[in-house]
């Protein structure tokens, strides 16, 4: 399991995509806190403001209002305090252009959304399993 | 004379597009907000496990189901969308291959006999494999799928006319009454109710479209003892219809 | 993951047969490249040898010595064809400004070098359910 310590932030529009996280972090027995945030203007300020203070890991939608995720990611990066900051992307955006755009932004991983409940609990398993092995 | 001839030509192709385009942006779309249905169905259901009544859980089995249902039309509404436009690869195919590929897959069902004979002369061909393959194992898997009987036998025969590839596929299952033998190449029409036997009904739909994309042809005919055949003629040369 | 390439950067003998015993056991599809420093590893990615397709995965243990592991990883993360590379730090010595450095060069996990043949074969195999879980883009930049 990821260590206890580490926060969790979420930027996700989408209300049922929250709840199959949160459902499948529970799932999973995940107990770090997990923070959500609706677009990625929210959520530059909600580590600006250190309300999602470090040791921290971002998961990122890309389709979202306001600021998409790989308009975010950049902001991110450029960011002195905030672009160190691990980003795993979950979208449902199978394009190869996003795919470049994400890993260009150095992205630790980039999974797509599972269609069923089922597989959600399985990739956030996966997930849980890689992050048990890195410090942060 | 000419002039309005292409101009009617030019219609039609755009109204096709814009057709084919409007369906897959439906289905596309629809997916989202039924995606969350089921996953709603799922974790009520979860969380209802510890006090729920029988007839709770079967209501929630039954919803599960028919969104199940709704995935596997969308999912072939996309599919029959995009046709012409995904896997358009033209490679060499050798034809008694991909024919055992097919049924190698469809082979671990247990009570399969399939009887297969080959009479060509030319056993390759640059065609669209994967279309081709989509076609003969959606005719095989159907051979199997819709099969009464305890032993299900399928024989499949290919052979070749000088300009195509004839392949017919024959089970001796129940086959299908002759005043329906149109209707099952619509969309979604099943012979049985969905209740009796729970498949999409886009098979043949889609491998017709196929076929009918590639300049063949396919045909139903009952077999003389009960049973089905389902013939393809594949052309040798394809000319893509637009 | 068939026909893609994985550049190990690391030069500690014992480990890297383990590696590869590993590898082929938990059934990665990949193609192993090694170098045992930052010279052997540039001229695999950009030099004489430049691998075809690029890898899409590294493994450098920064803190092995004559590999200078975080100046490797900067002139990765400067070049435009390199910068998209997924690198994963393994290693067993800790060097705190090392790895604040390897983390500011957003590197994909910072990890612990183990030496036990099972743990080595958790290890990989951890990480190959990882790389099977994750979308790459599919055209080679």
């Amino acid at each position: 399991m990821i260590h206890k310590l580490v926060n969790i932030l979420l930027v996700e529009d989408d209300e049922v995509d929250v709840m199959n996280l949160k459902r499948a972090f529970k799932k999973n027995n995940i107990q770090n806190e997990l923070f959500v945030a609706g677009n990625g203007v929210d959520a530059l300020d909600m580590l600006r403001t250190a309300i999602v203070a470090s040791p921290r890991i971002i998961i990122l939608d890309l389709n979202m209002p306001k600021m998409n995720g790989i308009e975010f990611l950049e902001i991110l990066r450029k960011d002195e305090k905030l672009k160190s900051i691990s980003v795993f992307v979950m979208t449902t955006s199978n394009e190869d252009s996003d795919k470049i755009d994400a890993y260009n932004l150095n992205v630790a991983g980039y999974i797509l959304k599972p269609l069923s409940f089922e597989k959600f609990i399985t990739s956030v398993a996966t997930l849980d399993n890689f992050w048990s092995l890195c410090e942060m | 004379m000419a002039e309005s001839q292409k101009s009617c030509q030019e219609e039609l192709s755009a109204l096709k597009k814009e057709y084919e385009d409007f369906v897959y942006i439906v289905s596309h779309d629809i997916k989202t907000p039924m995606r969350a249905i089921s996953n709603i169905a799922t974790w009520i259901e979860d969380d209802l496990v510890s006090n729920a009544n029988v007839d709770i859980l079967n209501n929630f089995s039954l919803l599960k189901n028919r969104v199940g249902r709704l995935e596997n039309m969308l999912n072939a509404l996309l599919e029959f969308s995009r046709v012409n436009r995904t896997e358009m690869e033209m490679y060499e195919v050798n034809i008694p291959n991909l024919v055992e590929e097919c049924i190698a897959i469809l082979d671990n069902k247990l009570n399969v006999k399939f009887h297969v004979n080959y009479d060509l002369s030319n056993e390759n061909c640059i065609t669209l494999g994967k279309k081709l393959n989509k076609v003969v194992f959606n005719l095989l898997d159907n051979a199997i799928r819709f099969h009464d009987k305890q032993i299900k036998n399928v024989f499949v025969d290919v052979s070749e006319n000088e300009m195509d590839y004839e392949i017919k596929i024959r089970d001796d299952g129940p086959g299908i009454a002759s005043e329906l033998k149109d209707k099952i190449f619509s969309i979604f029409y099943t012979v049985n109710s969905k209740d009796v036997l729970d498949t999409t009904g886009a098979g043949l739909t889609i491998s017709s479209k196929i076929v009918a994309m590639v300049g063949g042809a396919i045909q139903y005919t009952p077999a003389v003892n009960n049973g089905s055949i389902f013939q393809i003629n594949w052309p040798k040369t394809i000319t893509l219809k637009n | 993951m068939e026909g893609s390439n994985i550049l190990i950067v690391d030069n500690c003998k014992t480990y890297i047969e383990n590696a590869v015993k590993a590898f082929s056991e938990t059934g990665i599809q990949s193609t192993l490249y090694f170098a045992e420093n930052h010279i052997e590893a540039w001229s695999l990615l950009q030099g004489d040898q430049k691998l075809s397709p690029l890898p899409k995965i590294m493994l450098i243990d920064i803190n092995a010595v004559g590999i200078n592991g975080i100046d490797l990883i900067s002139k990765i993360r400067l070049d435009s064809e390199l910068k998209s590379i997924l690198i994963f730090v393994i290693s067993n010595i800790n060097n705190n400004e090392n790895k604040l450095a390897a983390l500011n060069l957003n590197v994909a996990g910072y990890m612990h070098k183990p030496f036990g043949n099972e743990e080595i074969i958790t290890l990989f195999s951890t990480l190959n359910n990882y790389w099977n879980n994750i979308e790459f883009s599919s055209k080679s930049k």
